[in-house]
């Protein structure tokens, strides 16, 4: 597998009237293409950061951050927010195709590409409707087609589901890796949800405590003992799993 | 006494307590309207009658029967009209240039923060300033005519209106900016696809604001510097002591502004659907 994402010893810190925030320090790591990557951190250690520096948004104080791409084109990243942030005043089709509104993309082929999405993941009735009267869950659905349409090569996830009840939130993050793996994207989430990470990633990065960087990568391999993705819930590995990211989560609390 | 009830359309498609609710409803209604007539009748008969027992002096205080007589004969010669289309014409000027001035300095200010930052302090000055004490300014720079009757209903609304708009502006979530920069969008898209269809509910309110001030200041205006217009009627009548034509203009004054004010409700209500 291909290589699309590299961190390299990455430090970013902001600056306020009463002194310097180191946020991160030597972050490094790197994404395979087509992986599922959740990132998982004790509280306030600068998770979103990282997204944030990745998708452009900032620009780390130190380091390097590479995408690859296999053609000659600079690979597209697509960006999922905490909340849905679907324009009111829209109907969902045009919230859908804001992107490409932006990006003056709106030739027949995408057009046609975000219809196809919006049919085959059993959106296509809400075409008309306005956000209001959709659920909370529709609306992050939304939300990752209306990504989607602009067909990015790396997905960056920040917590997409923290604002949905927990019910929804374990339906709706169930939709959401079946869409970015039947569309085959590459996908980096950022939780605080340790559940929510072993039942979606293929990867965890355990982060350390703020200043952060990766302390540990664990795989997490459920298809390896013949477990699918909808049942990994109910599984012993999956408490297993869960039990040992808790402890090195409590003892970076507790070491300093 | 038993109140008869009112008649529901369609009765019988709802159940006993359903019906109850929208009889007991409509009942309320009905009050609160004939309420509001009966008010608005009495107090014209008792004026009328005080009018007429000279309870009042009718010279000072006029009557509904004076007022009437009056309106009906200014308006069979026109005059009348010719003075309102004045006003009217006048304060709608004023209302698009607040409107337009607003938005392109509120936009640039948005568009350049630290431009608005350093202008803020200024707007607020000149906004908490009593605007007709600028008046008299005007006139003596500009002369008497419409220049100056437009200018100063502008003045009254323009600084607070910019100051609402720009808050409003500002108020945009700052996710939903970040939503337009991770699609690819620049600020100037920002603009025109999150943060002006965002504020439209605002926009519309203090353009419902906005279209009262402009006729405060186009009266205002009328007064110091009118040759024709409501404000110039109210003036002169008061001058000859006509206090007929004075009570006829502010009546008019009534009217036209719940007339402007309803319009904005008609567009705003537009807007929504």
């Amino acid at each position: 597998m291909s290589v699309i994402l590299k961190l390299d010893q990455v430090a970013y810190s902001y600056y306020s009237d009463t002194g310097e925030v180191s946020v991160m320090d030597n972050m490094d790591f790197t994404i395979e293409k087509g992986s599922f990557t959740a990132i998982v951190g004790p509280s306030g250690c600068g998770k979103s950061t990282i997204l944030s520096l990745i998708a452009g948004l900032l620009s780390p104080t130190a380091g390097f951050i590479t995408l690859y791409s296999d053609d000659f084109a600079a690979p597209k990243i697509g960006y999922m927010l905490q909340h849905d942030h679907l324009l009111e005043w829209r109907d969902i089709y045009h919230n859908v195709i804001l992107g490409l509104e932006i990006q003056h993309k709106l030739t027949p082929q995408y057009l046609t590409f975000a219809n196809e999405l919006l049919e085959k993941y059993n959106l296509a009735h809400t075409k008309n409707l306005l956000p209001s009267e959709l659920s909370g869950g529709m609306r992050q659905r939304i939300a990752l087609i209306r990504t989607l349409t602009l067909k990015p090569d790396l997905l960056l996830l920040d917590e997409p589901f923290s604002a949905l009840d927990y019910q929804t939130r374990l339906l709706v993050s169930k939709d959401v890796h079946h869409i970015i793996k039947s569309e085959n994207k590459t996908a980096l989430l950022v939780t605080h949800d340790i559940s929510e990470a072993i039942a979606m990633a293929d990867n965890i990065l355990l982060l350390s405590k703020s200043p952060c960087h990766v302390k540990q990568c664990i795989p997490i391999e459920f298809e390896k003992h013949g477990i699918t993705r909808d049942k990994v819930r109910d599984s012993k590995l999956f408490q297993d799993y869960f039990d040992l990211i808790w402890r090195e989560l409590q003892n970076e609390n507790t070491e300093t | 006494m038993k109140i008869p009830k009112p008649k529901i359309k369609g009765a019988e498609h709802y159940s006993e307590g359903q019906l109850n609710y929208l009889q007991r409803k409509k009942l309320y209604q009905f009050g609160i309207t004939w309420g509001r007539i009966l008010f608005l009748f009495s107090f014209l008969l008792l004026w009328q009658i005080a009018a007429d027992k000279e309870w009042i002096d009718a010279f000072f205080f006029s009557s509904p029967i004076d007022i009437t007589r009056l309106f009906v004969d200014k308006l069979l010669n026109l005059e009348l009209l010719h003075h309102i289309g004045i006003t009217l014409m006048e304060s709608g000027i004023s209302f698009l240039l607040i409107i337009l001035l607003s938005l392109i300095t509120a936009s640039c200010f948005w568009y350049f923060p630290s431009v608005g930052k350093m202008f803020e302090p200024f707007l607020i000055l000149l906004n908490s300033l009593p605007k007709s004490a600028l008046a008299p300014l005007i006139i003596v720079w500009m002369g008497t005519g419409y220049p100056t009757i437009i200018l100063c209903g502008i003045s009254v609304g323009l600084f607070g209106c910019i100051l609402n708009l720009y808050q409003t502006f500002q108020q945009t979530d700052p996710e939903r900016l970040k939503l337009i920069t991770t699609l690819g969008g620049n600020k100037f898209q920002a603009f025109t696809k999150v943060v002006f269809p965002g504020s439209l509910p605002a926009f519309i309110s203090i353009s419902k604001v906005n279209i009262g001030l402009a006729l405060v200041g186009v009266i205002i205006g009328e007064f110091l510097a009118g040759k024709q217009g409501l404000g110039y009627l109210i003036i002169y009548g008061s001058q000859v002591y006509q206090l007929n034509l004075v009570i006829l203009s502010i009546l008019i004054l009534c009217a036209i502004a719940v007339l402007l004010y309803g319009i904005m409700n008609i567009i705003e209500k537009r807007l929504k659907c």
